[in-house]
């Protein structure tokens, strides 16, 4: 690996995170586009960490309270995802069940848990499988937005089911919750700065 | 370049991103603390099925208004029935008695209505009554149909018992006067006691009719009597011939009473007949014993003091007293015959209350030191009825009052009929007794030699020779007439002989002046002087 070119940081080097330009590593502000010019994302572990604990915060509510009441004729009902699954299911509708099942339930969980396991393995500063979580955090950095599924299935419910008092569809405020947990995943997976995977391996190869 | 070394190392500060979950884990507390902090009272409910219960669907309301979900519907460890756990609103606390009542709305199709018809769209609902009860409670059964009454309606909640079949059944009305004033709510059976309960509602003005001596009566349906005067008809209203209805009333001579408490109980008699029977509400049972016959003493029969009625005969406990009477050593020596009798201080003019009761047990008590006795009596000759009367009998042997299974019994004396019956009856067994058929025997023997004799040839003649001796007997006294040679003879015969006695008796006289006359010649008579025989 020694036969490596050597890298940016090395070179002292930093790249801008808006139009990419390389510029000398103490140059703080990017001398073609002006914004602010860091060698790695500002403190990307620690906001990482602290927007995944959020949204895991956040999280919670937005499975227990209801994300949907469906008031049809007087009697309302509220639904919660998993509810509104088992509903699915039961009503015979599995492809939609399980659609909303992987982007509201599997997806959001599994990409917590990636993002942990990044945080974690980085601050650690392990040498194992780093290709590997590379693309682990490029799939979750794609995939998170589908999550958003769910939201858009309830605002256009919402927005479509009127029909006055035969049938009303109404947010609950698990829709919220649910939206903030998607969004703060989503800009704690932007935080997380990918290149940390690499960086020791660096130290490690300079240390050859 | 140290100082550009020093501005590209890692800080070591902590970020102003934790502000973040920060403030979300804060917030999520605040939520978690205000709900538990404000939560409602958990409750169950029990309920015989879970029909229209859903979990998580199925609401509670209270004037429309949602006061609860259920969340769990599960069957009682029993498995004979489910209960329902419900969740409730922290307002609803105060609502939650020991008698609050709960039922499941659904569309019910009744007998004059239609209710509960949104329930078809929008599914069951539980509502709620509150009770009156102070103290709080969180588990509740569930009522079968819903309260007739609102459980804040004003009025007068009454219960009452039943012994017989009747038609009288929840949802019926109450009348007075033939007005509806009020509603039969429940109808239980209760198989220990073996009477029907009914809880009854008095709407608010009406229910100052009720007193403590009023009477429910059954008017459902038509009752129909035959007697001397032909067929006669008695209904209700329409509305009580089809459904059923009950009417109260005081009855006739008897006062009006005190106010009664909500949920007294009243009994219900069959009919306005069987009130007029039975006015009274209080009595006390007794047991009377009697060695004689109590043939004609039948259950209803007067009780009398002095020939006013006090009460009624209930019924003769001899089967149900069998068991006593071999304990108290009366086995094989003819056992009493107990009588159950039932004595109400209403029929002595006293109050019909309890505490008249009381004073009436007190006077028997004391009576019976007295010489308060009980006896059976004859009130028809003809049919034989007997009755029991009670007196004072101040010669009577003195006597305590006893128990007899869970009785008080009083004393019995036979009197009048009963041991004038008895002498007469010791007559004819003295009769009975008597060698009647030894005598008619002799007699009939005597009877058959009186006929040999009368049949003898000789007794035939006697006839012909008394025939002639008559004759003859004739002939003698025919010869012996004041013209026959006879008859003057003995005239002039007795002439003479009276001649003699005259003679006789002058001879008598000188003899007993002077018997020595006889022997000694008299001297001549002197007429007496009274000087010389002064001397």
């Amino acid at each position: 690996m020694s036969d490596l070119p050597a890298t940016a940081a090395k070179s002292h080097l930093a790249a801008c995170h808006m139009c990419l330009k390389l510029a000398p590593a103490d140059v703080h502000q990017c001398p073609r586009c002006g914004s602010a010019m860091h060698l790695r994302k500002h403190d990307s572990l620690q906001r990482t960490l602290a927007l995944l604990i959020t949204a895991c915060l956040l999280y919670i509510p937005a499975n227990l309270y209801p994300i949907m009441y469906t008031d049809s004729l007087g009697s309302a009902e509220a639904s919660t995802i998993m509810g509104g699954v088992v509903l699915l299911i039961n009503l015979g509708s599995a492809p939609v069940a399980l659609v909303i099942f992987i982007f509201s339930v599997m997806v959001p969980s599994a990409k917590l848990m990636a993002m942990f396991y990044l945080v974690w393995s980085v601050q650690r500063q392990s040498p194992i499988d780093r290709r590997k979580r590379s693309t682990l955090y490029r799939i979750t950095e794609f995939v998170g937005k589908w999550s958003m599924v769910d939201i858009f299935v309830v605002t256009i419910l919402v927005a479509l089911v009127q029909l006055g008092g035969l049938l009303t569809i109404q947010p609950g405020i698990a829709a919220l919750l649910f939206a903030g947990v998607v969004t703060i995943t989503m800009i704690a997976a932007e935080n997380f700065d990918s290149r940390l995977i690499w960086d020791n391996m660096e130290e490690e190869n300079s240390a050859n | 370049m140290p100082t550009e070394h020093a501005t590209v190392s890692k800080s070591r500060k902590i970020s102003g991103i934790w502000f973040i979950p920060l403030l979300a884990l804060v917030l999520g507390a605040y939520v978690v603390i205000h709900n538990w902090m404000t939560q409602g009272p958990s409750i169950e409910i029990a309920f015989k099925t879970a029909d229209g219960l859903e979990e998580g669907k199925t609401k509670i309301k209270y004037r429309n208004v949602e006061m609860g979900l259920v969340n769990e519907v599960r069957l009682n460890d029993q498995l004979n029935g489910v209960i329902a756990k419900v969740k409730m609103e922290p307002q609803s606390a105060p609502l939650l008695l020991k008698d609050t009542g709960f039922w499941v709305v659904t569309a019910r199709v009744g007998l004059g209505n239609i209710t509960g018809l949104d329930t078809l769209l929008t599914g069951a609902y539980i509502e709620l009554a509150p009770g009156s009860d102070k103290t709080e409670a969180r588990t509740f059964v569930g009522l079968d149909r819903p309260p007739l009454t609102p459980a804040d309606a004003p009025g007068l909640r009454l219960k009452m018992t039943s012994n017989h079949a009747s038609s009288v059944s929840a949802g019926d009305t109450v009348l007075y006067k033939g007005y509806k004033v009020g509603r039969v709510e429940t109808m239980t059976f209760d198989p220990k006691d073996k009477l029907v309960h009914y809880q009854i509602f008095i709407d608010d003005p009406y229910h100052e009719l009720v007193n403590s001596n009023v009477r429910f009566w059954d008017i459902s349906g038509v009752s129909v009597s035959t007697g001397a005067s032909g067929f006669k008809v008695q209904t209700g209203s329409i509305e009580t011939i089809l459904f059923g209805g009950v009417t109260f009333g005081v009855p006739l001579g008897v006062k009006e009473g005190d106010p009664v408490a909500k949920n007294s109980t009243f009994k219900l008699y069959k009919s306005y007949k069987a009130v007029l029977e039975n006015p009274f509400r209080f009595g006390t049972y007794y047991v009377v014993s009697f060695t004689h016959t109590v043939k004609g003493l039948s259950p209803g029969a007067p009780v009398e003091f002095r020939g006013i009625k006090v009460g009624n005969v209930v019924r003769i406990l001899f089967k149900e007293g069998q068991a006593e009477q071999i304990d108290a050593g009366h086995e094989g020596e003819g056992a009493p015959i107990p009588v159950l009798v039932y004595v109400e201080p209403g029929r002595m003019e006293l109050s019909d209350t309890k505490a008249s009761l009381t004073i009436v047990e007190e006077t028997i008590r004391l009576g019976v030191g007295n010489g308060l006795r009980a006896s059976m009596e004859r009130g028809n000759l003809l049919t034989g009825a007997q009755y029991i009367n009670i007196d004072y009998y101040p010669a009577a042997e003195e006597a305590d009052l006893g128990t007899f299974m869970q009785y008080t019994t009083i004393p019995t004396i036979e009197t009048g009929l009963a041991q004038l019956e008895e002498k007469v009856t010791s007559i004819l067994d003295t009769i009975n007794a008597l060698p009647l058929a030894d005598t008619v025997a002799t007699l009939n023997q005597n009877l058959v030699s009186l006929q040999s004799i009368l049949d003898n040839q000789s007794t035939q003649e006697l006839p012909a020779h008394l025939d002639q001796t008559v004759q003859e007997l004739r002939a003698v006294i025919g010869s012996l007439s004041p013209n026959s040679d006879a008859a003057q003879t003995l005239d002039s015969s007795l002439l003479s002989l009276n001649r003699t006695l005259a003679n006789l008796e002058s001879l008598t006289g000188t003899l007993s002046r002077q018997p020595s006359a006889v022997i000694f010649p008299s001297s001549p008579e002197v007429d007496p002087i009274p000087e010389v025989t002064a001397q």
